[in-house]
């Protein structure tokens, strides 16, 4: 990692040079300060500082967020199929699928090569 | 070993932070340097200044310098979500998420790299993690109601519809006051809710909900559309009547309101006298509606369709209405209605021949010339064409009023189905000239300068409607108002006239607009939340996950895929370096090649001396441009480094380019037929037997007496029967048994 650190001082050089070409972020009139306003706002997220919701009961905010209980997702049942990496290596070289891809289609056909290549030549329409 | 800052130098650093978020990068450089200059090792400052940098543009050093910064202060938070920022800047959304997952672990607490890292997962619709996220800031702060919406979104993107609606119920059950009339988030969630009841199939249910919550609704026209259609799939075609019946007191003119009306009313496909009464009834009522009017049409037969239509002719020509024709023309199906509509067109033309010779002094559109114009359209079309009488009509049309352009335009497109593609551009240029203000005409002529191979005088129609002050001409304002119809034509005419690297340029710009669209949803993901419109975020979302079915899309695509399979097929000599051991073509073709590749390098040299002009011609300007530049001043135009194309044009490996473009193809519209054919001359090239047997089976499944297809049957066959035995054995097997498939029908 060492040569990729650069002395600080160059990095300076680099930058310093092109502080004139910066463009000032001046605006030309009340109005456009006015829309350069209103668009950065949009990106603001002054909401989410908002102090709490007066019209909501705290109270039952929390029973609420007791009952949706810990796990936000449930995980997916998924079959345990044992896969060869061969076979996975195959689908990815084949037919051109990421590996996660390959590897859930073998699964979808209980591992079976044969099955699953068979299966990505239907037409799926 | 991460450095402690003194006090000063910590407020120090505090100012960067400001200054970067108020886009101050100047004086958030300078003072991020001052930090350094004590503390050369600071990570965090040098995050900072990373970020900074990238602001201004310069990438690369903003990537050097944040690798450093991490490899110096691994522990820190700010240094992972910088580096994931950049990494998000960059496009590179999966190790963006990498990035931010791991400053989160560091510090679990930071709400705002917890969402950051939500917005990354929904916009790689990494549904699992979304959920997980919108849960843990669900968590953070309950009291917020966008927060329990996102989180039914999450659900609901996921497919799990059930726990979507219960996380809103959840939610609706711990207000304890009701929301004023006038909450609009309120009336919007409310309806998102009773979307995905009605996604569950739960119809029943989702009147119920309609009708008590909603009925307040601040969307009135959505609660009626929703209510009429719940109750018809309820069979409640009472009701259902009515609603359908108060919809169209609101809009008379929206067909599928009639639709419903017909359907509630029970009335039989074939029943056309019923049918008619009841569009009767709202013509009747509501004598300017004109899908009452027109909408019969469709569904009459014999001597009744002839009354109507002629009725509906008379009343347009009288009107002279311009788009009779192309609200008519989906009838021609029908070959009865095809050919009963020119015989009243030359009737009514007859009858006012006789009546108001002369009298049409006004307004040359209406009447008689309404009806020329019709006839000419009519034999122009390619259902009931006759080219010879569609210009006898035109003709008519244009002495009755040399100065209409509606008719100069039809000419135009007349010469155009003749094949005479000069005179079909130059009639179109005369009939832009006739109304200079007019864009549509104005985009047509160039269109038709394109089909003539004329890109430069299109250009420059073009750009009469083009703001003038843009940096880089027409072309560059086309191509920052995304208008792919121009693109994609341009690079046609300049294919057909063997310039490669223009052509590539101009689809690969097309590809890249597909992806700033889907790149552009990122900022709803939370701007559709504050405001509330979860309806239509939904909406967008899925629209986006197949925005690339586009027709435009398309078009561009093939043209890429079909022009990097010619240049595979004949790659250009010397020119740039891809002289390989393919060429096997006799002399004649490499004489023509060499000619050909003579001739583009010097447009490509003339087109390079042009832009360099204009370059040069812009200069002066250069101040008045730097002003328009964003404010932020990180939108320093990125100056295309390739803009004729040349290096597209030089590339080694053209299948290999050509899958960018055939991938989203064969996966969005697998249904026509002529990606599949495309997909299948890339795969077999590629000696991907496999992926090219699957584009034939479609291509089969689709259309199996294309001549082109069972070529393709045969070719496959023969390049098997050399390479088989050369294929992975379980290759082997499956390829045997369904090209066995193919090849028995």
């Amino acid at each position: 990692m060492a040569e990729d650190r650069q002395p600080p001082d160059l990095v300076e050089g680099a930058t310093s040079g092109d502080v004139e070409d910066e463009v000032h972020p001046t605006a030309k009139s009340a109005e456009d300060r006015k829309a350069a306003a209103a668009l950065s706002k949009l990106d603001t997220h002054a909401d989410d500082e908002a102090a709490p919701g007066r019209e909501v009961d705290q109270e039952a905010v929390k029973n609420a967020m007791n009952a949706l209980g810990g796990g936000g997702a449930d995980k997916k049942e998924t079959k345990k199929v044992k896969v060869d990496a061969a076979d996975v290596n195959l689908l990815v070289e084949e037919l051109e699928l990421s590996k996660p891809r390959a590897t859930e289609l073998l699964k979808a056909h209980d591992g079976n090569a044969l099955e699953a290549m068979r299966a990505y030549l239907q037409p799926d329409f | 070993m991460p450095q402690t800052l003194s006090t000063r130098e910590a407020n120090l650093f505090r100012t960067v932070i400001r200054n970067y978020e108020d886009k101050q990068y100047k004086r958030g450089l300078k003072a991020a340097e001052q930090i350094l200059k004590k503390n050369p090792k600071h990570g965090d400052t040098m995050s900072m200044k990373a970020l900074i940098l990238n602001a201004q543009g310069k990438t690369e050093e903003a990537f050097a310098l944040a690798k450093e910064a991490l490899t110096i202060d691994m522990k820190s938070y700010i240094c992972w979500h910088v580096y994931g920022i950049l990494y998000r800047t960059n496009k590179n959304f999966d190790e963006a998420i990498k990035a931010y997952k791991f400053a989160l672990k560091l510090e679990p607490d930071s709400h705002q790299i917890q969402r950051d890292l939500a917005i990354l997962q929904i916009q790689m619709r990494d549904y699992q993690g979304y959920i997980q996220s919108r849960f843990t800031m669900l968590k953070a702060r309950p009291h917020l109601r966008q927060n329990w919406t996102a989180l039914a979104i999450a659900y609901h993107l996921d497919g799990n519809l059930q726990q979507a609606e219960n996380i809103l119920t959840t939610y609706e059950k711990s207000i304890n006051t009701t929301p004023p009339r006038t909450d609009f988030e309120h009336s919007e969630a409310l309806l998102y809710k009773n979307s995905i009841i009605a996604e569950m199939g739960e119809i029943e249910r989702a009147l119920e909900h309609l009708e008590t919550d909603c009925k307040r609704s601040l969307d009135r026209l959505a609660v009626m559309e929703l209510r009429a259609r719940y109750l018809s799939q309820l069979g409640r075609n009472e009701e259902a009547a009515k609603a359908y019946r108060a919809l169209l007191d609101r809009n008379s003119e929206h067909p599928d309101y009639y639709k419903g009306l017909v359907g509630a009313l029970g009335i039989a496909a074939d029943d056309e006298a019923a049918l008619k009464s009841v569009y009767d009834e709202y013509a009747a009522k509501y004598p300017r509606s004109d899908a009452a009017k027109r909408l019969p049409l469709d569904f009459l037969t014999g001597d009744a369709f002839r009354t109507a239509s002629k009725a509906y002719l008379t009343l347009m020509f009288d009107k002279g209405v311009p788009s009779t024709f192309a609200n008519l023309k989906h009838l021609y199906s029908d070959p009865f209605k095809r050919d009963t509509l020119p015989v009243l067109a030359e009737e009514y033309l007859r009858e006012c021949g006789s009546v108001d010779e002369g009298a049409g002094s006004g307004d040359s559109s209406k009447g008689k010339g309404a009806a020329l114009y019709f006839l000419a359209q009519h034999y122009n079309y390619h259902m009931s064409r006759d080219l010879a009488r569609a210009m006898e009509f035109v003709d008519k049309a244009i002495e009755l009023d040399p100065k209409n352009v509606d008719f100069h335009m039809t000419k135009a497109r007349i010469y155009k189905h003749q094949n005479e593609i000069g005179k079909a551009a130059a009639t179109m240029d005369h009939a832009r000239s006739l109304d200079t203000k007019d864009r549509y005409i104005n985009s047509k002529a160039a269109k038709y300068q394109l089909r003539n191979n004329a890109n430069e005088e299109a250009l420059a129609t073009m750009g009469l409607f083009t703001r003038a002050e843009t940096v880089g001409g027409p072309l560059a304002d086309l191509t920052d108002m995304q208008c792919i119809w121009y693109l994609t034509e341009d690079g046609e005419a300049w294919q057909r006239r063997g310039n490669i690297g223009l052509a590539l340029k101009r689809y690969h710009t097309v590809f890249n607009i597909f992806d700033i669209w889907q790149e552009d949803q990122f900022d709803f993901h939370t701007f559709s939340l504050r405001k509330g419109q979860i309806r239509a975020y939904v909406d967008m979302v899925r629209w986006e996950d197949r925005l690339r079915e586009h027709p435009f899309y398309f078009r561009a695509a093939l043209d890429a895929v079909n022009l990097y399979l010619s240049m595979y097929d004949k790659p250009q000599g010397g020119a740039n370096g891809v002289e390989s051991g393919r060429s096997q073509l006799n002399g004649e073709d490499a004489a023509e090649r060499k000619k050909a590749a003579k001739k583009a390098k010097k447009e490509a040299q003339k087109a390079e001396r042009e832009a360099a002009e204009k370059a040069a011609r812009q200069d002066p300007n250069k101040a008045g441009g730097a002003s328009q530049k964003s404010k932020d001043g990180e939108e320093t135009k990125k100056k295309d480094d390739d803009p004729n194309g040349t290096k597209l044009a030089a590339t080694t490996d053209p299948l290999g380019d050509a899958m960018k473009f055939l991938g989203p193809l064969l996966q969005f519209s697998p249904k026509n037929i002529e990606g599949q054919i495309a997909g299948f001359e890339v795969y077999i090239r590629r000696g991907k037997y496999l992926l090219a047997l699957r584009c034939l089976r479609a291509a089969l499944a689709l259309d199996r007496n294309h001549p082109k297809v069972q070529e393709q049957v045969d070719r496959l066959q023969k390049a098997l029967g050399g390479a088989l035995d050369s294929l992975a054995p379980k290759l082997q097997e499956v390829i045997k048994s369904e090209l066995a498939l193919v090849t028995a029908v």
